[in-house]
């Protein structure tokens, strides 16, 4: 039986796997693969201690880091499908098959993208739905194109295109964007985007790839269609916490509430960090920080256990 | 033959071609970015425009999907 499992490689775990082994805590580190949402950054300047990296190099340098320690074991291409509790053994259960039982767990497991869930998103995913921008902007070469969602992600999704697309519309459900002002700015002065806000998605629609899209006014109840090739969907992030839904308390989006203070959840040796908790701000370095806090938690927890 | 479309960016372009370099998998890569004649290819392909592609001796992959290329290649 491991002491800790960690589940999830992005910075949040990365950071927890290596204190836990600098703690020799006998620790089992679980993922699908490194570097969390910031994989498809194409370039991120605020991980404190570097200028600029791109999400797919801080994806190498943070599975490096964790590598590199010699008391840890890894499996990563795992995904956990459950987690169960019997007393003080939990056991963890993935699509490989395997079970493994620990004393406690540390859940980092993150978020994805969230869809729109309208008519024609699946039936264009890849042909005109994107939802990796840094991957898929360079396709949008001269066309017009579509961001839902004016928030950082969005806006982010717009720099992206702007080299390519000759036009790119962003699509707010709220009243206005909401994304940091450098973004907003940069997009903005390009003269290549226009902003459309009290819009609701209602449909994608086109032949064998999109043709458009067609959105209702929120405030007058209008509808309307624009003409575009690409579609690029940024409406936010959903948590990846179905594998303890049964076991913990979650918030109204199924975030993992948490004690601010010792990251413990609901359930006595289940501690979560990260972007699949109720954190107020959704940050790689915050994130690495509270699965540390959760880690020295954990530490101290297994020392009087 | 293995065929990797892909651009400049995208991570999971990067991550595909390590991954057929661990595996001593020869392969050639194609930049839609910048050759919009493969741009055209890789579409009628996989009939969709997201990278990366891998064409394994004629088997369509979308995506960097480690299951489905290790089926292709045997692996």
């Amino acid at each position: 039986m491991y002491e800790l499992i960690i589940i999830g490689g992005g910075p949040a775990g990365v950071a927890a796997g290596v204190y836990a082994a600098r703690k020799k805590i006998n620790t089992l580190f679980l993922t699908k693969d490194f570097g969390g949402q910031s994989l498809v950054s194409a370039g991120i300047k605020n991980w404190i201690g570097v200028k600029d990296i791109s999400g797919f190099e801080l994806a190498k340098n943070l599975e490096g880091h964790l590598r590199d320690q010699e008391d840890i074991e890894i499996k990563d291409n795992v995904f956990v499908s459950k987690i169960e509790k019997q007393g003080e053994v939990i056991s963890v259960f993935t699509d490989k098959g395997d079970k493994f039982e620990t004393k406690t767990i540390l859940l980092t497991a993150g978020s994805r993208h969230k869809r729109l869930n309208v008519p024609g998103e699946d039936k264009y995913d890849g042909k005109g739905v994107f939802y990796c921008s840094t991957c898929d902007a360079p396709l949008m070469k001269n066309k017009t194109t579509a961001v839902v969602g004016g928030g950082n992600s969005g806006f982010e999704a717009a720099m992206d295109l702007l080299p390519y697309a000759n036009k790119i519309y962003i699509l707010e459900y709220t009243e206005e964007c909401k994304a940091d002002s450098v973004t907003c700015d940069k997009v903005r002065a390009s003269g290549k985007s226009q902003e459309i806000t009290m819009a609701e998605v209602k449909e994608i629609f086109g032949d064998e790839f999109v043709k458009g899209i067609r959105y209702q006014n929120r405030k007058t109840g209008e509808m309307k269609e624009l003409s575009v090739e690409g579609v690029f969907v940024e409406i936010g992030f959903q948590p990846n916490s179905e594998s303890v839904k049964d076991l913990i308390d979650l918030d109204k989006y199924g975030r993992i509430i948490i004690d601010q203070k010792t990251q413990k959840t609901s359930s006595e040796g289940i501690w979560a960090a990260g972007d699949v908790t109720d954190v107020l701000y959704n940050q790689n370095n915050i994130a690495a920080g509270d699965a540390i806090k959760a880690v020295l938690n954990i530490y101290d927890y297994l020392k009087i256990k | 033959m293995v065929t990797v479309y892909t651009t400049s960016v995208c991570p999971y372009c990067h991550m595909a071609k390590e991954y057929l370099e661990k595996n001593d998998i020869k392969f050639k890569e194609v930049n839609v970015e910048e050759d919009e004649a493969a741009a055209r290819e890789m579409i009628q392909k996989s009939h969709q425009m997201g990278v990366p592609v891998l064409d394994i001796n004629n088997t369509i992959i979308v995506g960097f999907d480690k299951a489905g290329i290790d089926k292709a290649l045997g692996l």
